[in-house]
């Protein structure tokens, strides 16, 4: 969504282009971001003649504010409908960025992991705008990421095994 | 305006800007090089939106202030002491990424 697409594009940005083809995933309610993937992937056809993406939807897995109780089953289907497609794309490596979106193909990923069928690298950067407390998929994602990446010096503090490369967005 | 798809333009002309706190809005005015006020509505917004807002503010890049005291922040401001933003760098995290997965 928003501005976590706007943070991850531009975490994209100095890749080389071994990381590739990028499989991008979106809430299904999310009206903008195609349009900026799909600039941002244009520009980058420019340069990188073999460059590859897709992009799908899964359902959104929880409204900002959504009841406890509700948002569990909300997030229990996105992790169902997530199955298929994770295991369709089999990734090497997963970059997530903060919205709840993500949260579901993390552990798809790590059931894959468990299951001996593909061990993905769960990278994961909390958003710019978190300065001394970490978001929700945050919290989660903290202790099922390989990397747990903060921009804020403070968070460093808190979160110790995270790792902290000052502002990169 | 009403909604706009970009205030790029706007931006780049403008010679201060007085904006709320959402991270986008203070982060792309801070790109721009424009000096930037910022207005908290304490009641409207959660918690986290502030954290940006008050670090930049502790950092020296934003003036702060709320509703009520905008005019007063308008007439005494000195914008001179706001210092510049500096981009952020995501080649560090291209090179710690290649270094996780093995590419270096």
């Amino acid at each position: 969504t928003g501005g976590h697409t706007t943070e991850i594009l531009r975490l994209l940005s100095c890749l080389s282009e071994s990381y590739s083809p990028r499989h991008y995933i979106l809430a299904d309610s999310d009206k903008m971001s195609e349009a900026k993937i799909r600039s941002f992937e244009q520009k980058r056809a420019e340069t990188f003649s073999n460059s590859q993406f897709t992009l799908d939807r899964i359902p959104r897995s929880r409204e900002v504010r959504q009841s406890w109780t509700s948002s569990v089953v909300t997030t229990l289907y996105s992790i169902l409908y997530s199955l298929p497609l994770t295991y369709k794309l089999k990734p090497d490596l997963i970059l997530c960025n903060g919205p709840g979106t993500c949260v579901p193909v993390c552990i798809c990923a790590l059931l894959l992991g468990l299951l001996g069928l593909k061990r993905a690298i769960i990278v994961y950067v909390e958003s710019i705008c978190r300065v001394e407390t970490l978001s929700l998929s945050g919290k989660i994602l903290y202790y099922f990421s390989d990397y747990f990446i903060v921009q804020w010096p403070a968070l460093k503090e808190k979160y110790p095994k995270s790792v902290y490369l000052g502002r990169i967005v | 305006f009403r909604f706009k798809d970009s205030l790029a333009e706007e931006l780049q002309r403008a010679d201060l800007v007085i904006s709320h706190a959402g991270a986008g809005s203070c982060l792309e005015t801070l790109e721009e090089g424009k000096p930037l006020i910022v207005v908290i509505n304490e009641k409207l917004m959660n918690n986290h939106q502030l954290e940006l807002a008050k670090q930049l503010h502790r950092d020296g890049h934003v003036l702060y202030c709320n509703c009520s005291t905008l005019v007063e922040t308008l007439q005494s401001m000195d914008l001179s002491t706001l210092k510049p933003f500096p981009p952020g760098q995501p080649e560090k995290f291209a090179l710690f990424l290649d270094k996780a997965v093995g590419l270096k």
